[in-house]
């Protein structure tokens, strides 16, 4: 809780939440708050692997085309007479095998993770593109129940983000692996100098940050239930928004997914629910939208200079 | 030149001989180049196959280039069309902006160029641009759905998805939304406007929450067709997803003409549809860049009057929607 109230993302949130709550009515119903979580859910998930990956110092700037990449191969097997269980698979498979490449190419190739993920950003959608031949695909209606099904009344994307988020905060915070990667992010020569291998933690947090990509590709998908060649696009720029939004530091060794990423996802998708119940000029979307994630983020930078660490 | 290599030079000659554009000795085949900002829709991937189609049908070779969205690539393209000595250019900016240098290179090299289907920001330097008239067939679609609406009895709630707002034609087709929706005060009154960015999940996510503050919104209006699976999706959420004629069937248009508004239009599901009309576009499009080489004389806007297709004229029209053509 306390961690919590110090975040400065909250007390965004909570002053977001304020304003559209007086400006309407739906806001506070319990129908918009579901709401705001079921969709905050895909870029929940794909921001808490991004996470990992901003904890070392790293970026992976291919998510949204691995979203998408996924979503071809799951489209074009179920297209092809596959069940649609046996697509959705297919494509959580992908996103661990994209993550491992970009983990060999970063720890044996010696190259930056700015530089591979940026190849990849384009490697990858292109591949999808070549995979579904730029066809838009829509998948059966027994797709869509992995989005809206509800278990004990809450709906699954918003189960599958709880588990994920929870998942991740216990390995972050209570295992030697979470050590590990944030003490490769604080100092990668030091933690190699202490003799941990600092390869293998980095292969193994861009493998997490593919397959939450893919996971969080698949609760995308399911609620769209369609594939189309802009699936995925720009969800990268999301998922670091959000990362950062809940006090990932981009240089590394500092940042929690709980309550972190839930808040840094939620207060996006607030602020674009808020926008839309109050049927806001769309003009002014990217600039409230920029605006509150700028504060946000300034606010988290200011409340770290003051604590003497880095920005 | 020893013995044992004159054979297959001689072999070598008589195929490049052979080769298409080099049979009549000295004459240099008319070469275009064909620049795509990006491949990542259905009607952009169509698009390209007719227009690549409609100049290999006049034996003329073919360039291509596609950019990936972005306009500093697709400017060095050009220039490496230009180069290479092209004889026309045919081009897919990303939006009015971007053309504006590649506009200028073109014309510095005394190249003609052609937009196709996006229209320049500014009146600067000499382009034709062949685009479809989005807001008048977006007027007409929209003024066919008011009547549907007008003659429900009751005004009806409506709600806009809107493109990118950087798109010239997504401006185009929100104001031929609003002409058409002013002439019906008493039938429509547009409750929402989601800017969508031309992005599916924020459609969806856009339009579930309209539906939020609006559970009875009985009109809906997608600026691009890719946007259908949300706008299927959030209705069929709250179970508004009905034929057109059983009860709580929300009203439905959409612009393109793409495969899945096809499908939808023949399923019953979709009230009306405006279609840009492609093989007119490349057509004129190919025409005018060799009408221009040859020195003759054309507009610098040719419209595409495109049209409207719903349940009242589908059998008719189908064959004129390039959707319907698309294999899936």
């Amino acid at each position: 809780m306390r961690d919590l109230l110090t975040l400065p993302a909250v007390w965004v949130l909570a002053a977001v939440a304020a304003v559209f709550a007086a400006l309407s009515p739906q806001f506070l119903t319990a129908g918009n708050l579901i709401n705001v979580l079921i969709q905050s859910s895909a870029v929940g998930i794909v921001a808490t692997g991004m996470t990992f990956v901003l904890l070392t110092a790293g970026i992976d700037l291919s998510v949204g085309s691995v979203m998408f990449l996924g979503a071809a191969v799951c489209g074009v097997l179920v297209g092809g007479g596959w069940p649609w269980w046996a697509g959705a698979v297919a494509m959580l498979a992908v996103g661990p095998a994209c993550g491992l490449l970009h983990g060999l190419a970063i720890t044996r190739l010696g190259l930056t993770p700015f530089v591979v993920t940026l190849s990849s950003l384009f490697v990858i959608r292109g591949l999808g593109l070549w995979v579904s031949r730029t066809r838009a695909m829509n998948l059966p209606d027994d797709f869509r129940q992995l989005a809206t099904e509800r278990v004990l009344g809450v709906p699954v994307p918003v189960w599958l983000f709880g588990v994920v988020l929870l998942a991740s905060q216990w390995v972050v915070g209570r295992t030697r692996f979470g050590r590990h990667v944030l003490a490769v992010g604080h100092d990668a020569a030091a933690a190699r100098k202490a003799g941990l291998d600092v390869g293998g933690v980095l292969v193994r947090v861009y493998l997490i940050c593919g397959a939450c990509a893919a996971l969080g590709g698949l609760v995308a998908l399911a609620q769209l239930s369609a594939v189309s060649p802009t699936f995925g696009r720009d969800r990268e720029f999301d998922a670091i928004a959000a990362a950062v939004l809940g006090g990932a530091s981009l240089f590394g060794g500092r940042g929690n997914v709980l309550p972190g990423v839930l808040v840094g996802a939620v207060t996006i998708q607030t602020v674009y629910n808020g926008l839309n119940l109050i049927d806001a000029d769309p003009y002014s979307y990217p600039v409230i939208t920029g605006g509150v994630v700028f504060l946000a983020v300034l606010a988290d930078s200011l409340r770290n200079r003051l604590r003497g660490g880095r920005p | 030149m020893s013995g044992r290599l004159v054979l297959p030079a001689v072999a070598l000659a008589a195929g490049l001989a052979l080769l298409p554009g080099c049979g009549k000795s000295g004459e240099k085949p008319v070469t275009v180049g064909v620049a795509f900002e990006t491949l990542q829709t259905e009607y952009w991937v169509a698009s390209f196959e007719t227009l690549k189609a409609e100049l290999a049908a006049k034996n003329i070779k073919v360039l291509e280039a596609v950019a990936d969205g972005d306009s500093n690539r697709q400017l060095e393209q050009v220039n490496t069309f230009i180069t290479r000595g092209v004889d026309g250019i045919i081009l897919v900016p990303k939006d009015g902006t971007a053309a504006m240098p590649m506009i200028e290179a073109a014309n510095a090299a005394n190249v003609p160029i052609v937009l196709y289907n996006r229209p320049p920001a500014r009146k600067e330097g000499k382009a034709v641009a062949v685009v479809a008239d989005n807001r008048s067939i977006t007027r007409d679609t929209v003024k066919y759905l008011c009547e549907l609406a007008k003659k429900t009895g009751k005004k009806q709630k409506a709600v806009l998805l809107m493109g990118d707002l950087a798109d010239l034609n997504a401006i185009g087709r929100r104001d031929g939304f609003d002409d058409a929706v002013k002439e019906y005060p008493d039938a429509v009154e547009v409750v929402a406007r989601v800017p969508t960015e031309w992005n599916q999940e924020k459609a969806l996510a856009g339009l579930t929450n309209a539906l939020q503050a609006n559970p009875d919104v009985g009109l809906i209006f997608t600026s691009s067709d890719f946007l259908f699976p949300s706008v299927v999706s959030a209705l069929k959420t709250r179970n508004l997803y009905h034929k057109a004629g059983e009860p709580g069937h929300v009203l439905l248009g959409g612009f393109d003409g793409d495969a899945t508004a096809y499908q939808m239009l023949k399923d019953g599901y979709l009230d009306a549809d405006g279609v840009q009309d492609m093989q007119f576009e490349c057509m004129k499009s190919v025409e005018s860049v060799l009408k221009l080489k040859a020195g003759e004389p054309v507009p610098d806007l040719i419209p595409d009057p495109g049209f409207v297709i719903h349940q009242g004229n589908l059998a008719e029209l189908a064959p004129r929607m390039w959707g319907s053509k698309v294999k899936k």
